[in-house]
């Protein structure tokens, strides 16, 4: 160090950080070894910052959550919100979305170790082919195969702990409420650990890949915490020289305890109360992910393949409220969430040669899809007075008169053909055309038509430069829930001495339903400025239309509504990235990757008369404005005062290696989102201040406008409109790798130690912890929809190859 | 491995693709409706509905009281919006007095009994019996004919919700009318007494379901509504005989756990309805043995609060108005005496001698004793419209003002929104 003086390391240290890494070229495909995993379970804090548009919002602390995955993702559905990409293992659909029960990350079944790399699909003419499944992009997790040999045996762990940073408590509370009660609820050291060990081999019979892994993360609540074991096998047999047959298996347990009420909502009901850790939340889940694929090659050119997929979800969830926080009432609820998913996918893929320089490979396939969930719930309160006891804590036969019971279940089916042409001309140009039909039991209409059409030149043999140019326009969908249309029959009252139930309200259902069309269009540049540095940018389009939204009807009607679609979205975006292998040098070598994306979102067009429907909410954004706005009144007009979305967001990496020793780091960062704080202190039933919402010093003079269960206006004013910019030093490792020591060892073939931080510096003037903790980009007063603290943690861990 | 072995895969693959596989069977598919009416228990849920809407367009915000006793201020209902509605600031920017000029709630229960009406025609021959067919739409017409009675006298002038005039401006005379039909067809299929699930009469239920004694008190309401006393005499005459007397009940909404939480579970709850000792003296004069047999009077708080005798029915048709149609329409169809005769059989314990009255005092005892005999029934407003009486007893309004109705209840914002209507212009000058 004493080479170069301070400010020239300090200068180096920031063009470091800012061009720089990893073997992997982000817009397509991210192999999961070449860049820095996450101590946090979840396949998301792998892929954050390190995709070009898939953004990764870190909303929440709480071990075993899923951060929200966006991937060029937009939605109007107000009872599907997700902007969840499609998530696919070895091509087949999983359940991936959390269920409401636990909210346990189906992404934390397996461990980063089984993957060997992620496709990242979001090209229409890639999308189409996955139909109304993929309306946000689609990510595809191949899982690590066995290699060649008789056995291979890796182990690896590692243990750590979380801690907070400068926590203060006052941060996570009302403002500075009940900070001493809020301050029993977190402690530092929670022990985060995962133990691996895989088995693997190969050969001309296939091969195979086996093992099982633990994690653990106590996180920083106290008395609470994640846990996931998993067994898996991934193995492909070769039953003669034309079939072929290929297992995969997950098996995951996963557990979530809770004992803070203010996982759920930190809104309760006492003022002060000492301590808010007594609470019960058990949370269990079983996840199971398997398919099987056959393929059979008729001859070279000629290939049947049909993969059957099973994903399945069991969630249960136990919980109970003490009296202390409930203002002497006692509840305990109980709940289960089956979910089930079956996929068979045939398909027929056919190869042609017309002659040496145009070729086609054409794939026709069918595939099936069938969605059975079923719920059941049932909870009780009682108060204290009426003989309740805080020491009862089982849920079953818990005072059956009080108690409501629900069951739910739900089924949907999907049934395709598609058909996928692949042209090529030599080796510069390829056309891929993309036809695909859903039929979907949602609908009277069932079926819908997407189509597709690329175009990808590579210009490094006609214009002698190496650019690569890519255009694509296609159509793809998203599934309107029936949540939204369906009719329904409501019970309201009993009648007769509670005998004979009501059914006052007869919705039919709407029997236009149609899915969501997604008109697409994808233009991009890839330039190799070297073998060593190469850049790409694409630009893409998306047009939203045909949304399901209710149509207040007159009063004199007898109901209050009906269906009507409408309305137009629109989503464009820039995706920028650069990958360089600055330094290649002996012991020295040094690689980055920045990338960045800005996405725009806006209303096309609404409904006429929006007041009458029920995308009111929407009625103060006019045409061009973002939907992601947010929108208060100021005096007694509504107004746009920020938008929750960034400007633009993306991830810088850099990874040196020197001789054995290997350093890697991932920035993440957003600029340009806002966050609208709710004040704690101006909250007014309108009525009670004459319908005018009182101004206070230091505090916005904005507010939002709500209905109580009684039907009086409540006004929630807003102390401030926040900058959520942020930059984060969001994943770092710096690891040893003993290979060379253990070259003539027959048992041991490499040994690694690494060192790993996670989220160790959030450089943002957020006055919160989190800039990325508010889902919406309101910062409720009760912090509803806000995470609890988003921990830092640091592991010691071993790598072992036998 | 031989091709054929994967012809069954390709045929099941597509096979299963066929229209049938992405039709999920009515049980388990609820994005649509059809073919839930598939039982009298469950055609039954559909009218019970009507009822139990038509509880929330006279429960919620104590609204039969508020159309009614509570208008005029004869009795008192404990909530503050009351004021507002005693002195009859009806427009007032409040929450509770908003929703009460809202007219939907009543259109609700036109609804109802029109799907009810449809959902009967529609059912399988199988599925009910003569009795049910003709009970369910005979609660179905009764219901609506009981709806648009109520949104003529509150409103006035009302808007059709029939599919044929949808929409169609009705005077309170045709709405009357076209009520007046549906509740004389309702009374040709309505039974006396109502078989409860084990096939035997059931008081009880008979109580809180149309039957034929309600629907006969009804419809002799609006017949006097519409000035046809004779009409009503006769029907009064035909249908309440000395062999149907042992089959008379009353008609009332049962009281009950509502998943809408603005109705008030125990609307007739402890002392919610009162009136000071000041209004008991000058309606019940000493002496007159229902101040004791209605009301629980405290002196030390001068108050006089109303006896609920039935907690779990609120009487809307009780059978003790019988006597009182009975009077009215002999009176009006020029039978003075057997009017007179009527009006001392439904009055007792009343102290006057109603054997002197003439054709001209007749008129006011009538009333007078309506409001005594029906006091809690929400009747108090539409007696003093049909008797031509408002702005006497009302004394916030002129006889102009009523001439420019005053006596009816403004429209809500929502009724009045994206369409022709207006307020009328007694109410136009009060915004």
């Amino acid at each position: 160090m004493e080479l170069l003086p301070k400010c020239i390391w300090k200068t180096m240290f920031l063009f470091l950080t800012f061009f720089g890494v990893s073997r992997v070229r982000a817009q397509d495909t991210l192999v999961v070894d070449s860049v820095v995993l996450s101590n946090r379970i979840g396949l998301e804090n792998i892929l954050q910052g390190n995709v070009a548009g898939l953004r990764i919002k870190s909303w929440s602390g709480t071990p075993g959550t899923q951060s929200i995955l966006n991937l060029r993702g937009l939605n109007l559905d107000p009872t599907d919100q997700s902007t969840m990409p499609l998530i696919l293992i070895n091509g087949v659909p999983i359940i991936s979305s959390p269920s409401n029960i636990t909210g346990i990350n189906p992404l934390s079944y397996f461990s980063s170790d089984q993957i060997e790399r992620v496709e990242i699909i979001k090209e229409i003419d890639l999308l189409s082919a996955y139909g109304v499944q993929a309306p946000n992009g689609a990510l595809n997790i191949i899982m690590k195969e066995g290699k060649t040999g008789a056995i291979h045996v890796r182990a690896s762990a590692f243990a750590g702990a979380n801690f907070l940073q400068s926590m203060d408590y006052r941060k996570d509370a009302f403002y500075n409420f009940n900070t001493i009660g809020r301050r029993e609820v977190y402690g530092n050291g929670g022990i985060v650990n995962e133990q691996n060990v895989i088995v693997d081999g190969g050969g001309d019979y296939g091969s195979y890949l086996f093992g099982l892994t633990n994690y653990q993360d106590k996180g920083t609540i106290k008395d609470s915490g994640f846990g996931r074991q998993s067994l898996f096998l991934n193995a492909r047999y070769n039953i003669s020289k034309e079939f072929s047959a290929h297992f995969f298996n997950n098996l995951a347990l996963a557990n979530r305890n809770g004992r803070y009420a203010g996982e759920l909502n930190r809104d309760l009901l006492l003022p002060v109360i000492n301590d808010e850790s007594f609470f019960m939340n058990k949370n269990r889940n079983i996840g199971l992910i398997s398919s099987m694929e056959l393929n059979y090659q008729f001859s070279p050119k000629f290939k049947i393949s049909s993969v059957a997929g099973l994903s399945y979800e069991g969630a249960s969830r136990d919980m109970y409220i003490p009296s202390t926080v409930l203002d002497g009432n006692i509840s305990a609820a109980s709940a289960a969430y089956k979910r089930q998913l079956i996929t068979v996918n045939t398909s027929l893929n056919y190869l042609h040669e017309f002659s040496d320089v145009l070729k086609l490979d054409m794939t026709i396939g069918n595939e099936l899809r069938n969605t059975d969930n079923r719920l059941t719930s049932v909870d009780g309160k009682r108060s204290l007075e009426n003989g309740g006891s805080n020491y009862v804590k089982v849920v079953t036969g818990y005072n059956a008169s009080q108690t409501n019971a629900f069951s739910d279940h739900e089924i949907e089916k999907l049934v395709s053909f598609y058909g996928i042409w692949k042209f090529k001309y030599k080796e510069d140009m390829t056309v891929n055309m993309v036809l695909r039909t859903d039929g979907s039991s949602f609908y009277d209409n069932k079926w819908a038509l997407y189509p597709a059409l690329g175009l990808h030149y590579d210009l490094k043999n006609t214009l002698k430069i190496p650019v690569k140019v890519n255009a694509s326009i296609g159509k793809t969908g998203i599934l309107n829930r029936p949540e939204i249309y369906r009719g329904q029959l409501q019970g309201y009252g009993d009648y007769y001495g509670g005998n004979e139930l009501g059914i006052g309200l007869l919705y039919p259902a709407f029997e236009g339903a149609k899915s969501v069309g997604i008109y697409q269009f994808d233009a991009g540049l890839a330039v190799d400025i070297s073998p060593s540095l190469n850049f790409s940018v694409n630009y893409f389009s998306k047009i939203y239309k045909d949304f399901i939204y209710q149509r207040y009807l007159p009063n004199i009607q007898g109901i209050d509504y009906q269906y009507e679609m409408g309305g137009s979205l629109g989503l464009t975006g820039f995706e920028f990235n650069l990958d360089g292998k600055w330094i290649n040098k002996g012991n020295f070598s040094w690689s980055s990757n920045l990338n960045i994306a800005a996405y725009r979102n806006k209303v096309r067009a609404m409904p006429a008369d929006i007041e009458n429907t029920s995308l009111v909410y929407l009625s103060a954004l006019s045409k061009g404005d973002a939907l992601t706005s947010l929108v208060a009144y100021e005096g007694k007009q509504q107004k746009v005062i920020g938008n929750s979305e960034p400007k633009a967001f993306g991830g810088i990496s850099n990874t040196f290696r020197y001789k054995n020793i290997s350093a890697s780091m991932t920035l993440t960062y957003a600029w340009g989102a806002d966050v609208a704080a709710e004040s704690f202190t101006s909250k007014y039933y309108a009525d009670n201040v004459g319908n005018d919402f009182p101004l206070k010093n230091a505090e916005t003079p904005y507010y939002t406008s709500s209905t109580d269960i009684n039907g009086r206006t409540i006004y929630q004013g807003i102390r401030q409109v926040e900058d959520g910019s942020f930059i984060r030093l969001n994943k770092i490792s710096v690891s040893y790798n003993f290979g060379s020591m253990f070259k003539h060892m027959a048992s041991m073939s490499n040994m690694e130690v690494f060192v790993r931080g996670d989220n160790l510096i959030t450089l943002s003037k957020y006055s919160g912890i989190n800039p990325e903790e508010n889902i919406n980009g309101i910062r409720k007063y009760d912090l509803s929809y806000t995470g609890t603290p988003l921990p830092s943690s640091v592991v010691l861990g071993l790598k072992l190859v036998f | 491995m031989k091709f054929w072995k994967f012809i069954p895969i390709v045929a099941l693959s597509v096979l299963s693709s066929c229209k049938d596989s992405l039709t999920i069977d009515d049980l388990e598919n609820r994005t649509v409706v059809r073919g839930y009416y598939n039982s009298s228990q469950r055609i039954e849920q559909a009218v019970v509905g009507g009822y139990v809407d038509l509880r929330r367009a006279l429960l919620a915000n104590y609204a039969w009281m508020m159309y009614g006793d509570a208008r005029t201020g004869d009795l008192k209902v404990a909530v503050d919006y009351q004021q507002l509605v005693v002195k009859q600031e009806l427009t007032t920017d409040q929450r509770n007095l908003k929703q009460l000029t809202d007219w939907g709630y009543f259109y609700d229960v036109i609804r109802d009994a029109n799907d009810v009406l449809d959902i009967v025609n529609q059912a399988d021959p199988g599925i009910l019996n003569t009795y049910q067919r003709n009970l369910f739409r005979g609660e179905a017409l009764a219901l609506k004919s009981m709806a648009y009675f109520y949104l003529a006298r509150i409103w006035g002038e009302v808007p059709s919700a029939e599919k044929n005039n949808f929409g169609l401006r009705l005077s309170t005379r045709e709405s009357v009318t076209q009520a007046a039909q549906w509740a004389s067809e309702a009374k040709g299929l309505l039974p006396w007494m109502l078989i409860n699930d084990d096939g035997i009469e059931s008081v009880a239920l008979t109580g809180v379901r149309f039957n034929k004694t309600a629907i006969t008190s009804l419809l002799v309401q609006e017949q006097l509504w519409l000035g046809k006393a004779q009409n009503a005499y006769e029907l009064l005459n035909t249908s309440f005989t000395p062999a149907t007397l042992d089959s008379l009940s009353g008609f009332g909404l049962s009281v009950g756990i509502d998943r809408r939480t603005e109705i008030t579970q125990k609307p007739l709850d402890g002392s919610m309805l009162s009136m000071s000792l000041d209004r008991l003296n000058a309606i019940y004069p000493t002496g007159d043995a229902r101040r004791t047999s209605m009301f629980n009077i405290s002196t030390s708080d001068k108050m006089a609060t109303l006896i609920v005798k039935e907690a779990d029915v609120l009487e809307l048709l009780p059978k003790r108005e019988v006597n009182l149609l009975f009077a009215e329409a002999a009176w009006r169809s020029g039978n003075l005496n057997e009017g007179k005769t009527y009006l001392i059989k439904a009055s007792v314990g009343a102290t006057e001698n109603y054997t002197v009255l003439t054709e001209e005092t007749f008129a006011d005892a009538l009333l007078q004793e309506r409001r005594r005999v029906l006091i809690g029934g929400g009747q108090r407003v539409f007696d003093l419209i049909r008797f031509g009486k408002v702005s006497k007893n009302i004394p916030e309004f002129t006889e102009s003002d009523v001439q420019n109705g005053a006596a009816n209840w403004p429209l809500s914002a929502n009724s009045i929104k994206s369409n022709s209507w207006s307020q009328n212009s007694y109410w136009l000058s009060k915004n």
